[in-house]
């Protein structure tokens, strides 16, 4: 069992405690059945936490372009608290983490900084298998249990939970050019190029992250667009998704039985 | 517990994507349009009913100018306003109906808009009909409306029943007034306002009645899925409307057909179905 | 679209280029996915940006469109003109109204929408696709820029053993998961997504702005009565776009269709009504098989 490298004194103790056979998961009654169907045993709640301070960047008023600066707080926040959480993970003998959720809270304490939460619970498989990812680290998802059991039986395993983010400022128009009242509709080519360029370098990012896990594929992944507290015309666009590897390929989901429910 | 047919469904995925292969057939047919689900569809089918073509009903009636000020005991020409509406709105989805050759309506989407001038309803469904009637069906002269899902619909057919029109009351008041004096004298006594309850009673009260009226009308049975609305005009806070509508069934078996349903221990935490639109994140 | 990805920008070809696979179908739809024998290559996504303005009486797309005069419409396009019964006619008063199809409004959405489906069947195609599934579309005003965006976002896929569709142009459905099955299973293939927008112009004769507003002095009506222009003009926005949806049909079927209706008062009197409607284009590949009806079930605890 690898060391803690940068948690805290608590989070080591409350985990020693996790250590000796009891266990803490948000999964509900199913979800639990569901991981124990797919050969796992939860072994504690686990999460990670960063607060960090967003650097301001200036923008050009009238150019739609990347705000690296932005960017990279968003990533090495959200990286930092997953890191984290990971470790609370490795620290358990976990093979992975199951139903992981990533928030952002903003206080008011703390103008330009975020606080970047990952939590999730920790998995361990019962067949004495390893399911650690190509970097030897657990695993981690976004799936429920219902997803994780659905997953395992299409012959596929989660490698980890993998993102790619965009901060992108959007040009605001001139009033001539907004208000006119002559001429037609028509495409703005900037634009579509703009908001092309910024979602495809979102998903492109995650899909490098994926590829660092040597992993087959991506499920589920959802294009998320926040302004958070930059105005209407700053979106941040993050892409998420579960990349799993292929095992056997084999979908061995029985065939479903159609229902329809009496109740409302 | 029957056993399913097992399906290659990889078999007929081939044989549905060798169908695009080539060009379709030049056709005349006007080809079915509707707002079904994949599963309601499916189950209108087992259930004997196919859909036919996506029909609309919309009405627009004025109102008269000052009904809505300042005034006493319920707003007349409002709720007429409302009825009017109502019954054009589906004259016209009945007449939609009719010209496809339809036997009726399911899945009626019900959208009313009070107006301080006018009153908007806007019906949107699927006409259906019987499977195999042959080229010349016999269409009934006034095909059903009725704001049940298609799934809702065969579990009622498949009981014995069958939705006849819709039922519709409203009803429209103006809150009384308490002199200055009751006001003041009010102010810090625990009291029923009596003429409010009884106002409020009876508007209530006349929705419901007028709607029953109206199932009856259309020889129903009984009124399904009744949804009530009530609550202060945003345009003008002493008038109170009240609406309430569902769908109007009748018995048509001899008898009530029992469903006996299995009992079920579901292990998902929500039922999911798929939702393109959650690609872009909660 | 031999050459596909030659308008493609930089970041999309290295994306797609990727030799892992992306998909936005959740766990469950990417099991049935599976089942079906689809393979899933890659999330795929179109835009268009378009600068979008309500068109003003003094515009250029409105002249000849005189709201004083009946006349000067679109061949072809619907209209309807209304007389003012009481021969009243000043510089706020016309003695016309008129209903009438904007079909510049409708080409130009069509414009934003058609672009915006084919490139994303360009960045489909460019991966040897056979068909995207799980298409999530949106208009949408973006920020307030005075401009709407058209984005389309779907997950392409492969007919494992399967032959490419004709022509090479994948086919698309809004439906992924035991949906897509079961419309599999029941005989409907996807053809592909269609929607089409229909807008009205109503300009209110004079009576129909008194009984819209209330606000003009003429005594009318002192009981309920149908307004013929308005209502008439809300179903001729319906009926056009069920055509416009039906025109890109040829005999096919039309299925999951979703109606969205919006109004929107640009003056008094003038009155503009936008009736989209978009669904499912499914072939029939064989004859409907009637699935076993599903069990009725009560949900325990």
């Amino acid at each position: 069992m690898t060391q803690p490298q940068d948690l805290p004194k608590d989070a080591a103790h409350r985990l020693e405690e996790l250590e000796h056979g009891l266990f803490t998961s948000d999964l509900s009654v199913n979800e639990f059945l569901l991981v124990k169907e797919a050969g796992f045993h939860p072994l504690g709640f686990v999460m990670g936490s960063s607060i960090y301070h967003i650097g301001l960047q200036t923008r050009k008023w009238g150019e739609s372009q990347e705000l690296t600066k932005l960017t990279e707080a968003m990533y090495t926040a959200r990286e930092l608290a997953m890191n984290r959480m990971e470790e609370e993970a490795t620290e358990l003998g976990a093979d992975g983490v199951v139903g992981v959720r990533l928030d952002v809270n903003y206080y008011e304490w703390g103008s330009d900084s975020a606080e970047f939460i990952a939590f999730g619970t920790a998995v361990k498989a019962e067949n004495g298998q390893s399911y650690r990812n190509a970097q030897g680290k657990p695993f981690t998802s976004d799936l429920s249990g219902q997803d994780f059991w659905t997953l395992m039986q299409t012959g596929h395993v989660p490698q980890g939970l993998v993102m790619g983010t965009c901060v992108y400022h959007i040009a605001h128009r001139k009033l001539t050019q907004a208000l006119g009242s002559v001429g037609q509709n028509v495409e703005l080519p900037n634009f579509t190029q703009a908001l092309y360029e910024a979602r495809e370098l979102a998903m492109t990012r995650m899909q490098d992250e994926a590829g660092q896990l040597n992993a087959s594929g991506i499920v589920g992944v959802r294009l998320e667009e926040k302004s958070h507290q930059w105005g209407s015309h700053t979106i941040e666009f993050l892409a998420l998704g579960t990349a799993v590897t292929k095992t056997t390929g084999e979908v061995t989901l029985p065939k479903p039985i159609t229902i329809i429910s009496l109740d409302n | 517990m029957t056993d399913i047919p097992a399906v290659d469904v990889r078999a007929e995925m081939l044989s549905g994507a060798k169908s695009l292969t080539v060009a379709a057939a030049p056709t005349k047919s006007r080809g079915v349009t509707s707002d079904l689900s994949i599963d309601e569809a499916l189950l209108l089918h087992a259930a004997g009913w196919e859909p036919v073509d996506l029909v609309c009903g919309v009405s627009v009636v004025s109102v008269p100018m000052g009904v809505w000020n300042w005034g006493q005991g319920e707003i007349t020409s409002a709720a007429a306003g409302h009825n009017a509406a109502v019954r054009e709105a589906s004259a016209e989805l009945r007449n939609e109906c009719v010209k496809v050759q339809g036997h009726g309506v399911v899945g009626v989407r019900v959208d009313v808009e009070v107006h301080p001038h006018h009153i908007d309803v806007e019906l949107t469904g699927t006409a259906v009909r019987p499977v195999n009637q042959g080229a010349h069906p016999a269409v009934p002269a006034s095909p059903f409306i009725s704001d049940l899902s298609a799934r809702d619909f065969t579990l009622l057919a498949g009981a014995g029943w069958m939705p006849v029109g819709l039922a519709f009351g409203a009803s429209f008041v103006y809150a009384p007034r308490r002199s200055a004096g009751d006001t003041m004298r009010q102010k810090t006594q625990n009291i029923e306002l009596t003429n409010f309850t009884e106002a409020m009673y009876a508007a209530r009260e006349s929705a419901m009645e007028r709607m029953q009226q109206s199932a009856l009308d259309v020889h129903g049975q009984g009124v399904v899925e009744v949804k009530v609305t009530e609550g202060p005009m945003h345009f003008a806070r002493h008038a109170v409307g009240f609406t309430a509508w569902g769908t109007a069934v009748r018995l048509v078996a001899d008898a009530h057909q029992f469903v006996q349903p299995q009992v079920i221990l579901p292990l998902d935490d929500k039922i999911v179905a798929f939702e393109a639109q959650s690609l872009r994140g909660a | 679209m031999s050459d596909a990805s030659a308008d493609l920008p930089e970041a999309a070809v290295r994306r797609l280029d990727s030799a892992a696979f992306s998909s936005g179908l959740t766990v469950p739809d990417f099991a049935a996915c599976l089942e079906l024998g689809l393979q899933p290559l890659a999330l795929v996504q179109g835009f268009c940006v378009m600068s979008w303005r309500w068109y003003g009486a003094g515009s250029a797309y409105m002249r000849g469109m005189n709201p004083y005069a009946p006349g000067g419409q679109v061949q072809g396009a619907y209209a309807e003109t209304y007389r003012c019964p009481h021969g009243f006619v000043s510089a706020e008063h016309r003695m016309w109204g008129q209903n009438l199809e904007q079909t510049w409004v409708e080409s130009a959405w069509a414009q934003g929408y058609g672009t915006s489906y084919n490139r994303m069947l360009e960045e489909a195609a460019s991966l040897g696709a056979h068909g995207v599934i799980g298409v999530a579309d949106r208009v949408a005003e973006l920020a307030d820029t005075g401009t709407v965006e058209f984005h389309f976002l779907g997950t392409a896929v492969k007919v494992m053993d399967g032959p490419p569709p004709l022509g090479g142009v994948p086919w698309t459905t809004y439906l992924a998961g035991q949906r897509l099955t079961k419309s599999i299973e029941a005989g409907f293939m996807p053809v592909a997504v269609v929607a089409a927008m229909a807008s009205v112009r109503v300009w209110a004769y004079c009576m129909t702005e008194y009984l819209m507003e209330g606000s003009r002095g003429w005594g009318g009506p002192t009981s309920p009565q149908q307004v013929e222009q308005v209502s008439k003009a809300h179903m001729a926005s319906r009926q056009l776009a069920r055509k416009h949806v039906r025109e890109q049909l040829a005999g096919d079927t039309l299925h999951g269709a979703r109606i969205d209706v919006v109004k929107r008062e640009l003056a008094q009197g003038d009155e503009v009504i936008d009736c989209t409607l978009r669904g499912n284009r499914m072939r029939r590949f064989k004859d409907f098989d009637v699935v076993p009806p599903p069990r009725p079930t009560v949900r325990l605890g």
